[in-house]
């Protein structure tokens, strides 16, 4: 059995950042355990820009901020291993690993997981007709052309106008592929507004708001899908449905933080976030195991990421100082009009950052944090969006205000 | 004319409003800071893009190593800058900032790699 | 009986599914020259894959009947061939729940159908033991069927095929019979895309295009209307809410035994299939409303089952004997016809064919043997091991099967712990099937919740690393179900 103080599951964004802060904090013995070649995560095959623009004020390439962290990690001599899977993973904080090497058993004091997300898959939507070759999520379509050098198809549709999407849109364009149309099943774009205009605007590329696909036609090659427009209430209108020649559905319909591993160590989830019941500095219900990253909440920026991962390294330094938690117990409610709300309690009264989205746009908003009757904090925004996380910091004072009712909710108003 | 630009700079994605007749431009709403204006002036008369791709490696860890162009160039230069990405091929170890194509289309502004490729 | 050309064969089975390959197997234990022709690029890929995997037990059909014969004695010969095969089989029971007092009788029906026919251990239980067997599942009464099981409908048809192979039955994949002609000699010659076949025998085990082979040969009477099921899949944490086969009572008029819950042995629950009778053979395709029915018939079935559980669809396409309007069954036709007295037809092998595949073999083989008087083979060897599934082990062969074999220790299907190791096998395989599905089925990869979205380009890059694979090459589902357009770029520095 090999010991650790802290082990990091995924050697991505997160799990690079949390590695970094750790060390930074003193911690040494740390262990990046990373099932891929390579350190880097998902930024590997994000070669386009926009990456950096809160951490470093400058856009950076996917691969060149994976390298930054990278770099330290070589620098500080940080352990981590490669072509390694955790297949097993207990309360008691046991991992067993497996690779080329053997398969081996690590007891760890504490673990950060960072395992990122998946793709949500066509069958998951359960898009009607058939399955022929040329159905790819957008992350699978990024990694053939940008790693593996492949062009997947000639006439393209893409379903889901979120940012993979968007971006894989000009990325098709750019390498010679015709990118028809995107269609997006809500009344509203799913990704960043700065992709509209620089991907699909820029080319021209038509967006079919408030539509769907309900067929896919082809036997072996895709060779057709039906689009169709829907209700407000997401209904399909029949009559709308209209066939749309090409070869390639590429989907971008939504991402799912990996939490199988988390489950299995018996950590409580929350079905707002997809990801794991927290406290403000990322322990999940298991004590000594955190979260951090697109594994806690769906990021659509980096740089928060980033962020995330170092600010629970706070968590993972208390724990080992095994300072007592002041266990305060509050709970943070997301009200209506909020998907969800992180972290969904707190403990201290530290200067904590909650992220939160809506569930839908809207302009003229305020965010305001309420204990019973007292307004803790208030915050306006010109525009709210899903798409875009909102992060928003309470003071340690500002907190030290919620008294009686451990609650505080979090609502949006106009 | 009246038109809202989506600033690409950074995160905010500022909605800048601009009242304009050809390139002669009257009124500007919306911007937060500099670069803002910057853009939108751009936007009108000329806009301007920064180019990510890749161009195949021999030799390395990554058969393809991603590049940009390390300034932003006119917006219509973006296909033939990807028709030129196709044409060449590098040789592993690549560090990232290496100039792949100096001045690339004349529009003084570098091919540069974003991938560090290390040699297989 | 053996000949000298090398495409003169004593037998040759048209269609590789699951009666195919297991008459192709049942045949290769005699000195007989055998090979199948199959237009798929892989075993199974018509109706042996597409359907529930049940091993039923034999309550569902006409006593008297052929279906009703080769079910029982299928079901209760099967645990011994599986052993033998190395595929995967569990007995989990099947309950046919009644919903109401009225559908009692149609259980009461069954139960004396399948006693007729030979069944065991039938029983109808109340409403309390199906809810001790069955706490999700609500009903008044239930039959309780003890001896149904689950397989794997695809490895087993491989299984059968491999093991054919292995004792020297010959597999052409991608081979499409396009013409039958008889010689006066008796033989026959079959044109395919590529090679001109002669053979002694034939059989025609062509599932839903059985009677277009028939016709070939100038056996104009038979006729099969092609009817859709497709199906749902379920997540596997849906397979801790039902442990048995969860059935309606069955509507005869109907002609399918309605939507019902089955586990699988991979711990997926399936949830199909529908009944709809088509117009095309191969129109696989799901469609909108059935995809919404089954999604209901779930909640119905499972109140509060998350939409998180739905992971895919699939469809499959019966050989059906009666048309649309009539609806119901036809007995199995399995017969030499009196114009064509060396050409075996099997009609119609619809529900329960998974089950009846290997008593229709034997008897198949008993018909031939008949007229020819075969001699044993005796290199026969029954035995056929699968590809060994790393996630099943313990941990103690885990950590043995890595130092042993280092490929062991990269896991490539995260989802379903498939390792480097079982996919070279499952690309290996001796049939050469390397579609992609060919490989997700043999190894699993692909399976699980991302559906490939880790796994496929590793396992595409594998592909290229030990085939030297092109663009091109890589296939989902056969020839030209191209997965790819091009390369990127061809590294071809302009001048």
């Amino acid at each position: 059995m090999n010991n650790k103080d802290v082990v990091i599951i995924g050697g991505g964004a997160a799990g690079l950042a949390a590695a970094v802060a750790c060390r930074e904090r003193g911690i040494e013995d740390i262990l990046i355990i990373e099932r891929e070649s390579a350190l880097g995560g998902i930024l590997k095959q994000c070669i386009h820009d926009g990456f950096g623009l809160i951490k470093f004020q400058h856009s950076y390439t996917g691969p060149e901020y994976a390298q930054k962290y990278i770099d330290q990690v070589e620098e500080r001599n940080i352990e981590y291993l490669l072509d390694s899977m955790v297949i097993d993973i207990t309360s008691q904080k046991v991992l067993t690993v497996v690779n080329k090497s053997g398969l081996k058993k690590y007891k760890a004091k504490s673990i950060i997981l960072a395992m990122g997300c998946r793709e949500r898959t066509r069958g998951a939507i359960g898009i009607p007709g058939t399955r022929p070759a040329g159905i790819y999520t957008a992350g699978v379509a990024q990694n053939l052309i940008n790693i593996h050098n492949y062009m997947i198809g000639k006439e393209v549709v893409i379903l889901g106008s979120g940012d993979i999407g968007l971006i894989m849109a000009r990325r098709l364009m750019l390498e010679g592929a015709t990118v028809k149309m995107v269609l997006e099943l809500l009344p509203y774009g799913s990704g960043l507004p700065r992709n509209f205009n620089q991907c699909l605007s820029d080319y021209d590329i038509p967006l079919h708001l408030n539509h769907t696909v309900v067929d896919i036609k082809g036997n072996k090659r895709v060779e057709a899908i039906t689009m169709a427009k829907v209700d407000p209430h997401g209904k399909v209108t029949l009559s709308t449905c209209q066939e749309v020649p090409c070869d390639t559905l590429l989907l971008s319909v939504g991402l799912i933080p990996e939490n199988e591993l988390s489950k299995m160590a018996g950590i409580q989830m929350d079905p707002l976030t997809g990801g794991a019941l927290v406290d403000e500095y990322g322990q999940t219900t298991v004590k000594g195991i955190f979260a951090c990253g697109n594994v806690l909440q769906v990021h659509d920026i980096v740089d928060n990421v980033s962020l995330e991962a170092e600010h629970i390294v706070n968590g993972v330094e208390r724990y080992f100082s095994s300072l007592v938690i002041p266990e305060n117990n509050i709970k943070i409610e997301p009200g209506e009009g909020l998907r969800y709300v992180l972290p969904q309690h707190i403990q201290y009264l530290d200067d904590t950052v909650f992220s939160f989205r809506v569930k839908k746009p809207g302009n003229k908003k305020q965010i305001i944090f309420r204990n019973d009757h007292r307004i803790i904090k208030k915050k306006s925004f010109i525009r709210v969006n899903p798409a875009e996380m909102i992060r928003i910091k309470l003071t340690s004072s500002e907190l030290s205000d919620i008294s009686d009712s451990k609650l505080l909710k979090v609502e949006l108003n106009e | 004319m009246k038109k809202e630009f989506i600033c690409i700079v950074c995160p905010n994605s500022c909605r800048i409003i601009v009242e304009y007749n050809d390139k002669k431009i009257r009124h500007i709403e919306g911007d937060q800071c500099k670069k803002g204006k910057e853009f939108v002036k751009n936007e009108i008369k000329n806009p301007l893009r920064i180019f990510t791709g890749s161009v195949q490696c021999k030799n390395g860890d990554y058969q393809l190593v991603s590049v940009k162009t390390n300034k932003p160039i006119p917006k219509k230069y973006m296909k033939q800058v990807a028709q030129k990405t196709h044409e060449l091929v590098v040789e592993a170890p690549v560090e990232i900032g290496q100039v792949i194509i100096s001045d690339i289309l004349g529009q003084h502004a570098d091919l540069v790699a974003t991938r560090k490729v290390k040699k297989y | 009986m053996s000949r000298n050309t090398d495409n003169h064969f004593d037998v040759i089975i048209i269609g590789a599914g699951v009666v195919g390959c297991s008459i192709a197997r049942e045949l290769s234990r005699f000195k007989v020259r055998v090979a199948v022709l199959e237009k798929e690029s892989d075993v199974g890929w018509g109706s042996s894959c597409r359907n529930s995997g049940v091993i039923h037990a034999g309550f569902n059909n006409q006593p008297g009947t052929l279906m009703a014969k080769y079910c029982v004695e299928g079901n209760q010969s099967f645990h011994s061939l599986v052993e033998e095969l190395d595929v995967p089989f569990q007995k989990t029971g099947k309950l046919v729940v009644a919903k109401n007092n009225r559908e009692i009788a149609g259980l009461k029906k069954l139960k004396k159908q399948g006693e007729c026919n030979g069944v065991k251990n039938l029983d109808i239980i109340d409403e309390q033991e199906i809810k001790k067997l069955e706490p999700n599942i609500k009903g008044v009464a239930a039959l309780l069927s003890p001896e149904t099981g689950i397989t794997s409908p695809y490895l087993y048809t491989i299984a059968l095929a491999e093991n054919a192979l292995k004792n020297g039955v010959q597999f052409y994949l991608d081979t499409e019979v396009e013409n039958i002609e008889k010689k006066s000699s008796g033989d026959f010659v079959l044109k395919t895309q590529n090679k001109q076949f002669i053979a002694d025998y034939l059989i025609n085990s062509a599932g839903v295009y059985c009677d277009e082979i028939a016709k070939m040969a100038d056996i104009d009477h038979y006729r099969i209307y092609p009817c859709r099921g497709e199906y749902y899949v379920l997540d596997k944490n849906a397979s801790s809410l039902i442990s048995h086969l969860i059935y309606p009572v069955p509507n005869i008029e109907e002609g399918g035994l309605g939507i019902h819950l089955t586990p699988t042995v991979d711990g997926n629950v399936l949830i199909g299939p529908s009944n709809e009778y088509l117009n095309k053979k191969n129109d696989y395709a799901v469609t909108t409303e059935i995809v919404q029915k089954l999604f209901q018939e779930a909640q119905e079935y499972l109140p509060g089952i998350s939409s998180k559980y739905f992971i895919r669809n699939y469809a499959g396409i019966r050989a059906k004997q009666t048309p649309p309007l009539q609806g119901g069954y036809r007995d199995y036709v399995i017969e030499k016809s009196e114009k064509v007295p060396n050409m075996i037809n099997l009609i119609g092998i619809e529900s329960p064919g998974l089950t009846a595949a290997y008593p229709i073999a034997k008897q198949v083989v008993t018909m031939i043997d008949k007229k020819e008087k075969l001699s044993p083979n005796p290199d026969f060897n029954p035995s056929r091991k699968s590809i060994l599934r790393f996630e099943e082990q313990d941990e103690k062969t885990k950590r043995k099967l890595v130092e042993q074999d280092s490929d062991y220790g990269e896991v490539i299907c995260r989802c379903e712990q498939v390792t480097k190791k079982e996919i070279l096998q499952a690309i290996d395989n001796p049939l050469g099937a390397r579609s992609l599905i060919s490989i997700k089925y043999r190894s699993r990869a692909m399976m699980g919740r991302c559906q490939g979205g880790y796994c496929q380009t590793r396992i595409m890059e594998l592909l290229k690393e030990k085939y030297n694979y092109r663009w091109n090459d890589f296939l989902l589902r056969g020839s030209e179900s191209y997965m790819l357009t091009g390369n990127r770029s061809n590294g071809e520095p302009a001048l």
